[in-house]
């Protein structure tokens, strides 16, 4: 929110290390255009070049609809669970300070550089029924692996360092005198927590959750292992995309292709949007 | 009372960086804390305010103990430097955030607001968010926000720190106002002098995590008890002189101080004079003075600062004048001395550098410290040169801001052998075998007090006072307090009876207590008391073991008993001793 003498400064070109806005702005249409508008626009028109008729059958079939449900299901809860403890995490590695601090802020990154498939297989190792913590689950009647349960866990996994790595340094932003200070004034923990660091590190948190969902929403590697891939029960829809290419069924994949496309950019906007309208309200107040 | 400290210590890895504190203030006080950064002050507030907890004393804030009571219980108003406000809520919601934590209603709340933004000047703020005002504004936010629930007591750890002259000026004057409306406890800390004597009623001035001395402003100017005060309060020339018969000589004409005509019969010694640059005068020659001749000096340096005129002027007879130190930490063994004078003084007399003048001093304070300087006594010059040198013995000198002078004695420790001179300030003889009778030598040539120093003894962390019979116990407390004020160590007086039993253990805790409430009363100094039992100093000797980092001052009117009872213990120390010697009111000068 720009302070009332400020706005009317807002058009003014800022110096700037980079040349001109015309070269920095056309350089981002064009790089935008290169790798992310024009595969999409084709992919869109790929769809489209199939019959209408055959794009529904395609779309709308149970598979289909049944690998939308554990795709953007498995997601939504993977991220749902970084949200959680991706903070915690943050948390802990903010504030605290303990032997082998380092060592587990490296470790975090770790399923970034991973190929996704060696942590499904890793995964799978360990949740398969024979597996060592697979084992001790299914004496509990608990079966991970080839089930959603397993792909939630393969998402969780690969979407974690998104959330800590976003949420952390809004953490460290937070002020222990600013604690102190609502302390002093009478706050209990939970009131402190509430009023105050949960605003400052709540729009990190949403980006966070953006991220981890996206993330999870086109994984395949890691979740190919674990998940069995039946069809109607485990199976995401980039597997099934990947099955109708193997098909030759290229118009198929296409179609699903733009499904999720849609589907994401509008989760995506969403969140966005999300974080816009609690700006402008905050801006509001301002006034 | 208000705020009342009971022998307060924090320690931060095992260092004490709030040392003892105890102090009362009263309903209504501006009570300000000064002292560098470093010094305990900052610690000391968050102990008040419970962010910190203590490891030692108790706090009570009108009569309730709150030593164990969370921050949010206390009923304190806490001002940050960095403002702390919550940015994402507007003024009106920050300032009644202590409110809404207690449900008040929206009525009352809305009207208590009115209140605090009228009082801090801020009318009409209430929907800016913070990042809309300037630092100044913040700050005036803040201390209506600390108020909002009527605290008993409000707080103020560095307030100005990040504002500019001119606002800091505006702020200073609003806290004054609102304090005096409100009529609240208020304790400010600052390591801003000026800023002190603007707001304080008292002020306590702290440093390496002890209170020195406090007082009302004006007072403490003019009387400072201790070094550090002297040159952080304002600027002083802190002058080594002798104290004869006749008055203070500092160089020229003897000076009567004010207050202390009335002991005539002293022995000639050294003592540690205050010279504030304002006090002293010069003129042309010694005849057009008009205060006590002082020397004759050279202008070295002009300084055109506003409304004064500031000299540095070097004495030309610095040998018999000693070392002055101005509190612009001029190198010891400098004879500068710093000079202010007004602009009507200026256009009287006006200067230049290079120029001869007659310097003459119009008041001077006495320090009432018993260790003015140190010699270092060794029967070569080579021991000299290293016990000179040894690292305890030049912090403590820097931190005295005091000299370190050697002596070369061929004869020391002979008997029957005695030295032409006096000595000056505290002798200094390294820790051996022969040191038993070094010592007994040093005290019957007039040393007051002497130190043992072991081969790079560490800065001691604990200091154990005792003495071996009542007579000695006025000068031990004097030179306990006066070192202490200069190192970051606990105070421990220990009390050693014969043996443990009905009879015997209520004296001892008695001279535990009287110990205790002497150095209170006198000199301002918390220790603490411990009692033992046994040989004195098998005991002694056994408390110095148990520890490294361990110092002992004691006190002793009897130089035979000393050489008898304690030859074991002086002779294989490997804890630093200083030696107090009084003989007995009436006993001759060397001890029986």
């Amino acid at each position: 929110m720009p302070a009332p003498e400020a706005a009317g400064k807002g058009t003014l070109v800022q110096p700037n290390i980079l040349p001109g806005f015309g070269l920095t702005f056309g350089f981002t249409t064009f790089f935008l255009s290169a790798i992310v508008l024009i595969p999409m626009a084709a992919l869109v028109s790929m769809a489209a070049s199939s019959h209408w008729h055959e794009f529904v059958h395609t779309v709308f079939s149970e598979r289909a609809l049944a690998s939308y449900r554990l795709s953007f299901g498995a997601s939504l809860l993977a991220a749902s669970i970084n949200l959680v403890f991706g903070f915690i995490l943050a948390w802990t590695l903010v504030r605290y300070d303990f032997p082998g601090r380092k060592l587990i802020d490296a470790l975090i990154d770790l399923p970034f550089a991973l190929p996704t498939a060696v942590s499904g297989i890793a995964l799978t190792t360990v949740f398969a029924q024979n597996g060592w913590l697979g084992h001790y689950l299914a004496l509990g009647g608990i079966k991970v692996a080839y089930t959603w349960v397993g792909v939630t866990i393969a998402l969780t996994l690969i979407g974690m360092p998104f959330m800590v790595r976003t949420v952390q340094p809004a953490l460290a932003e937070v002020q222990t005198d600013l604690e102190n200070a609502a302390e002093m004034l009478g706050a209990s923990r939970f009131y402190v927590f509430r009023r105050i660091i949960l605003p400052i590190v709540v729009p990190a948190m949403l980006t966070g959750f953006a991220l981890a969902f996206a993330r999870g929403v086109g994984e395949y590697g890691s979740v190919i292992f674990i998940a069995g891939n039946l069809p109607f029960k485990t199976e995401i829809t980039p597997v099934l995309i990947v099955i109708r290419l193997e098909e030759y069924d290229y118009h198929g994949a296409a179609a699903l292709g733009c499904v999720m496309l849609s589907i994401s950019f509008l989760g995506l906007w969403a969140i966005n949007h999300l974080q816009s309208w609690r700006r402008s309200r905050l801006a509001e107040g301002g006034r | 009372m208000s705020i009342t400290l009971d022998q307060i210590t924090k320690r931060y890895q095992g260092a004490p960086v709030v040392n003892d504190v105890s102090l009362d203030i009263g309903d209504g006080e501006f009570f300000v804390l000064l002292g560098p950064s470093g010094s305990g002050k900052s610690t000391l507030l968050r102990a008040i305010a419970g962010l910190t907890g203590v490891d030692h004393g108790r706090i009570s804030l009108h009569g309730r103990d709150v030593t164990h009571v969370a921050a949010r219980q206390r009923g304190v108003g806490l001002v940050f430097q960095n403002y702390a406000l919550f940015r994402h809520m507007t003024v009106a919601d920050n300032i009644e955030f202590a409110l809404r934590v207690r449900r008040v209603r929206a009525a009352q709340r809305r009207e208590r607001r009115r209140e605090l933004l009228r009082l801090v000047a801020l009318e009409g703020m209430d929907d800016r968010l913070p990042t809309q005002l300037s630092g100044g504004q913040q700050q005036r936010v803040a201390v209506a926000r600390a108020l909002a629930h009527k605290p008993e007591v409000l707080l103020l750890d560095e307030p100005f720190g990040a504002l500019d002259a001119k606002i800091r000026e505006e702020l200073r004057r609003t806290i004054r106002e609102v304090q005096r409306e409100l009529g609240i406890t208020t304790v400010l800390v600052t390591h801003d002098q000026e800023e002190a004597f603007a707001l304080a009623d008292r002020i306590g001035i702290m440093n390496h995590g002890r209170l020195l001395e406090m007082g009302r402003p004006e007072d403490l100017y003019a009387r400072p008890a201790t070094r550090f005060v002297a040159t952080f309060l304002g600027a002083a020339n802190l002058v080594l002189a002798r104290h004869t018969a006749r008055g203070i000589c500092v160089g020229g004409d003897p000076v009567t101080p004010p207050g202390s005509a009335s002991t005539p019969a002293v022995r000639d010694h050294e003592v540690v004079a205050v010279l504030r640059p304002e006090d002293i005068e010069i003129a042309p020659g010694r005849q057009e003075l008009e205060s006590n001749f002082l020397g004759l000096g050279t202008v070295e340096q002009q300084l055109f600062v506003g409304a004064n005129e500031r000299l540095r002027v070097r004495l030309n007879n610095s040998a018999d004048a000693g070392p002055i130190v101005t509190s612009e930490g001029g190198d010891t063994g400098d004879a500068l001395l710093e000079v202010t004078r007004t602009q009507h003084d200026r256009r009287g007399y006006p200067v230049s550098s290079g120029q001869a003048v007659a310097l003459g001093v119009r008041r001077l304070h006495v320090l009432a410290t018993p260790l003015s300087s140190f010699t270092a006594c060794a029967a070569s010059e080579t021991q000299v040169l290293t016990l000179s040198e040894e690292p305890l013995l030049v912090q403590l000198a820097n931190r005295m801001k005091t000299r370190v002078s050697t002596r070369i004695e061929p004869s020391l420790g002979q008997p029957g052998e005695s030295s032409a001179t006096a000595l000056a300030g505290v002798a200094v003889i390294s820790a051996a075998p022969e040191a038993v009778a070094a010592l007994q030598w040093l005290l019957r040539q007039g040393a007051e007090a002497v130190l043992l120093l072991p081969p790079q003894a560490p800065s001691p962390s604990r200091v154990l006072i005792h003495w071996l019979d009542e007579a000695a116990r006025r000068a031990t407390l004097a030179v306990s307090a006066s070192l202490l004020r200069h190192v970051s160590a606990e105070a421990v007086y220990v009390g050693i009876l014969p043996q443990d039993d009905e009879t015997h253990r209520p004296l001892g805790m008695r001279a535990l207590l009287d110990a205790r409430s002497e150095a209170q009363a006198v000199h301002g100094l918390e220790i603490r008391t411990e009692l033992g039992f046994g040989d004195v100093s098998q005991e002694l000797t056994r408390r110095l073991a148990e520890a490294p980092n361990q110092l002992l001052i004691l006190g002793v009117s009897n130089i035979e008993v000393l050489a008898e009872r304690f030859a074991a213990l002086l002779s294989h120390t490997r804890s630093p001793l200083l030696v107090v010697w009084q003989p007995a009111e009436g006993g001759a000068h060397a001890g029986t």
